[in-house]
């Protein structure tokens, strides 16, 4: 048997096996929000949140492509509102409410509701930098475990609890012992691979939370993107600030 | 040589400019919790003269009576700042946006010139967010029309797109959770003046209002205007997420009185002495604008609207100008009567639809940094249409433009009779 077939029967088998356990023990299908609320801890650690993000993408020679600066407030009930800081994108904001979308320019004064898919474009979707939680905005079970770069891990597929979300399939591993987050692989709504994430932790021994999250392009420009947590802080915002109209007066927001 | 009122320009560029500085270090005395920002700007733009129209046609009469709008090189800077404060246990902001640019014309002259965008105060009271100075203040949910962008009434469709000049104004706004409400009093200053060209369209003495709500995946909007002269109009518009790639929007407004152009008594070869065209207090009309924004997996978009403007002339309007632009140069009258009664015919141009009925259609692919587009406005009524083609880079700083449009249709469709064949435009910008 060749490398490649063997490795299909050795996963066809995992998945096998989950939907057993799955069906043996309906209850292992909801164990992984546990999980999920472990791993979400790694990249949050509260509901309302403030997050300095800088992103960083390269070309396939590891030069720097280009850099942004947002300043991200996930908020609890899926509301998230990202400042773009750059001077190429200042004053530009997203408020994101759920399934329902905004761009905010500087100048025009108006909201402009978005799509899902406009949502997505540019080399880093506002998804990749404010979907913070995964136990809140997905569903899944665990596929197995597995070994990442040889230590051992989780294997969970999730399945997107909302339409609006950037990516409709996860297909996640988590570290066995802590479940800090390892590695994902990030579908899109046709099911196509989009990106790959890797997890960058602050003390890989005793891991307290994630440091970078580092996209690779799978659909188009194959390029990197490193989106660098550079700030967390407790931040519940005022409700007006998650009004479409208000942001479009373009009022101080810190 | 530059022209005699070259030192008294240069004397305002620096008073404005001085008083920018003020107003930003009061601003940076308040608060210095933002650095300012902005951008610098360098575009040139090539204008390509019609052939047709009433305009050419009076300048092959009478040449340099009408000459075309000259090609262009701009140097502008744009600078934005908000300074906060806390006055007395009440917190106060000061927003302001400030233009300075100098354009040199391919004929030897040069013009600069400064202007304030945006100065406004703000405070919350009560509940409400209170708003005093210039600002811009856009409504509306349509991207080639806008029928109730009421307050500001943006020009759309500009080859290069920079912040607009905002509108004096006195503004209250409440905002719930999915609720807001504005109340606004636009031009103040131009209260009680009886109508001329500096109280017409969106320089009228108004009170404007918004409501919107949010329901789920649509946005409402409700509006109503009373303006001084026009009375009272009102809207309607709706935004509606209807797939995770589609987007449908629409828009009307009704009004009992607008702003428009009138020839009384240009028709035929009839010369007259002083431009028969003007902006006059029209009577009642209606606007809407049905659209649709669908955004593809591989980052291409389709945007198509198609809108009525009630307040543009009329075909029987655009029928007896056209005869009376071919009468004209049939007369056999003076050239020199005759050239300029033509170039008065240019007037209606100034509108923000020539035709009542219009179709847009915009296409755009954006891959990573990259931004193509190709758009085209139809005019069913002559099949006039103008066709625009853009690319832009944006990089970390430095944003890259160039975009081409092109007036066509037949002969006789008034965009053909436009005074300008084509515009090309190159433009870099630097923001800081």
């Amino acid at each position: 048997m060749n490398p490649i077939s063997s490795r299909w029967t050795q996963r066809l088998a995992l998945a096998w096996l989950a939907k057993l356990l799955m069906l043996a023990s309906p209850a292992l299908a909801s164990d992984i929000t546990p999980l999920l609320k472990d791993a979400d801890r790694y990249r949050t650690g509260a509901d309302n949140l403030q997050v300095e993000t800088q992103v960083t993408v390269l070309n396939k020679d590891g030069s720097v492509d280009k850099e942004r600066r947002y300043t991200v407030f996930a908020q609890a009930q899926h509301k998230s509102l990202v400042l773009m800081r750059s001077p190429a994108e200042a004053g530009q904001k997203v408020l994101m409410l759920g399934d329902d979308f905004w761009l905010l320019l500087p100048g025009s004064a108006r909201a402009l509701r978005i799509t899902p898919s406009q949502k997505l474009l540019g080399d880093a979707s506002t998804g990749d930098i404010a979907t913070m939680s995964w136990a809140e905005d997905y569903t899944g079970s665990l596929v197995g475990e597995e070994s990442c770069e040889g230590k051992p891990c989780l294997h969970l597929t999730l399945t997107a609890a909302r339409k609006g979300l950037s990516y409709q399939r996860i297909e996640l591993w988590l570290g066995k012992a802590r479940h800090e987050p390892i590695t994902a692989d990030l579908y899109v709504l046709s099911d196509k691979l989009a990106k790959q994430a890797r997890f960058i932790l602050d003390k890989p021994a005793a891991p307290t939370m994630v440091t970078e999250m580092v996209l690779l392009d799978q659909l188009s420009n194959h390029k990197e993107t490193r989106v660098r947590y550079v700030a967390r802080s407790n931040r519940q915002v005022p409700e007006a600030w998650l009004n479409p109209m208000f942001l479009a007066r373009n009022p101080a927001l810190d | 040589m530059p022209p005699k009122s070259q030192p008294l320009k240069q004397v305002a560029l620096r008073c404005a400019l001085a008083t920018a500085s003020l107003v930003l270090a009061a601003g940076s005395a308040l608060a210095a919790d933002e650095s300012p920002t902005g951008e610098l700007r360098l575009h040139w733009d090539d204008r390509s003269p019609s052939t047709t129209g009433p305009l050419s046609a009076a300048n092959r009469m009478q040449p340099g009576l009408a000459p075309p709008q000259a090609d262009a090189g701009v140097a502008e800077a744009e600078l934005r700042h908000t300074a906060h404060a806390r006055l007395g246990g009440q917190a106060w902001s000061v927003g302001s946006q400030l233009l300075a640019w100098h354009e040199r014309l391919n004929a030897g002259q040069s013009n600069s010139h400064a202007r304030v965008n945006e100065l406004h105060l703000s405070t919350d009271l009560g509940g409400w967010s209170m708003t005093l100075g210039k600002k811009v203040l856009g409504w509306d949910v349509g991207y080639g029309f806008r029928p109730n962008d009421v307050v500001q009434q943006e020009a759309r469709r500009t080859l290069l797109s920079v912040t607009p000049e905002g509108r004096p104004l006195v503004e209250a706004e409440h905002f719930g959770s999915d609720t807001a409400a504005t109340l606004v009093w636009v031009n103040p200053q131009h209260l009680n003046r009886s109508p001329d060209t500096n109280t017409w369209r969106a320089r009228e003495s108004a009170l404007a209002g918004r409501w919107y709500q949010r329901s789920g995946t649509v946005d409402w909007h409700g509006f109503a205007r009373v303006g001084e002269h026009t009375r009272a109009s009102v809207g309607a518009a709706v935004a509606w997420v209807a797939a995770d790639d589609l987007e449908l929007h629409a828009s009307w407004r009704a009004m009992q009185r607008h702003d428009g152009w009138s020839g009384a008594g240009a028709s035929g070869a009839a010369l007259m002495r002083s431009n028969p065209w003007g902006l006059q207090t029209l009577g009642g009309a209606r606007q809407w604008l049905l659209g649709l924004n669908w955004t593809g997996q591989h980052q291409q978009g389709l945007l198509i609207e198609a809108w009525h403007d009630g307040t543009a002339p009329s075909n029987a309007v655009w029928d007896g100008w056209l005869a009376r632009n071919a009468a004209l140069q049939n007369s056999g009258a003076p050239a020199a009567a005759v050239s300029g009664n033509l170039a008065w015919q240019a007037s209606p141009f100034d509108g923000a639809s020539l035709r009542r009925d219009n179709l847009f259609i915009r296409a755009s692919w954006q891959p990573g940094e990259w931004l193509c587009t190709l758009d085209a406005l139809l005019q069913p009524a002559d099949r006039g249409r103008i066709w625009t083609a853009g690319l832009q880079w944006q990089g970390n700083r430095i944003k890259l433009n160039a975009s081409w449009r092109i007036y066509g249709g037949p002969a006789d469709s008034v965009i053909g009779q436009l005074p300008q064949r084509g515009v090309a435009l190159l433009a870099a910008a630097w923001a800081f």
